[in-house]
């Protein structure tokens, strides 16, 4: 059973979180462990139990446009976080190039305290992700699960270098 | 998850740490990335004329089993003949730091990284040989 099975919606990109949220608030007072009659035996919780475990985590994944796209992509067989899928997507040498640039920018950013330079890269490369997100999504829609894997791999990243930032900014704060 | 003592020795006093210049003719220059967690290291070396790695340095962004692996192999190609070094394989690199599983991408990675400055090396070799191929003909027809 899929995380979009769980919600009884298709497997889809394109998905309208508020009402995934209220379907969810639904299902999961419904699944509730306490909801149980007390007669209730120890089977019949430890299935909701699982329910609920099951619906927690299919909508921390599905309201969230990343790691759903991430998960569209897994459902259409290919599993990005694994070695295998990795090592067969070979990102474009130019991509590398601008990553370990960045990287080393952030890098002496950081080594001379600068937040705002810091701050400044995170914006360019957020709205970097978000332009590869949408490829990605838009591939997806088309089911083009190579263009799509490309996209997502640059998404990730992205989504590293903008960890980077968030660490340094909580260093600085703290 | 527990670093073993070799990942951290590699990681908090890493070797050869640095860049070469990626135009020097004798530079061969490898770019490798982990899409599965955003990671990426580069590795340099710089290979004589006969073929023997004489220097070597890297710049990993990555977590210290991506960081210990990539220290180690600079440290290991050096003064080895091409040839040999493309016989390093993660499998040696993991057993040495120890890898847990996952982080045996890690390994993968350093040992991408020096096929892929050699190859990088080869190339450039080659496109020097052709290109003072092409331009003996052109001479030719100029006399």
């Amino acid at each position: 059973m899929t995380h979009f099975d769980l919600f009884n919606l298709p497997p889809s990109v394109d998905l309208d979180v508020k009402a995934l949220e209220d379907l969810h608030r639904k299902l999961s007072l419904e699944s509730h462990p306490d909801r149980l009659a007390s007669g209730a035996d120890a089977r019949a919780r430890r299935l909701a139990a699982e329910k609920s475990a099951s619906l927690n985590e299919a909508i921390k994944v599905l309201k969230d446009p990343v790691r759903r796209a991430f998960y569209v992509l897994e459902l259409k067989g290919v599993k990005l976080d694994t070695e295998q899928a990795a090592a067969k997507l070979k990102m474009p040498l130019e991509f590398l190039e601008e990553i370990m640039e960045r990287r080393e920018a952030l890098e002496a950013a950081k080594a001379g305290r600068k937040l705002e330079a810091a701050q400044s890269m995170g914006k360019e490369i957020h709205a970097a992700l978000t332009q590869s997100l949408s490829l990605a999504q838009d591939a997806l829609r088309k089911d083009d699960v190579a263009k799509a894997s490309l996209a997502l791999g640059r998404v990730r990243y992205y989504a590293r270098f903008l960890e980077e930032v968030d660490a340094f900014e909580e260093e600085l704060s703290s | 998850m527990a670093y073993s003592d070799k990942v951290i020795e590699h990681f908090e006093h890493s070797r050869n740490v640095g860049t070469l210049d990626k135009n020097d003719p004798n530079v061969g220059t490898g770019l490798v990335g982990a899409p599965a967690c955003g990671d990426v290291m580069r590795l340099q070396l710089k290979i004589s004329d006969d073929g023997v790695i004489q220097d070597a340095k890297f710049k990993t962004f990555g977590c210290g089993s991506a960081i210990a692996s990539s220290s180690l192999v600079t440290e290991w190609v050096k003064g080895k003949s091409m040839d040999d070094a493309m016989k390093i394989t993660n499998k040696d690199i993991a057993l040495e730091l120890s890898l847990p599983p996952v982080k045996i991408h890690c390994s993968v990675l350093a040992e991408d990284a020096i096929k892929a400055a050699i190859e990088d090396f080869r190339a450039k070799r080659a496109a020097r040989n052709g290109g003072s191929a092409e331009t003996t003909p052109a001479a030719t027809r100029e006399a």
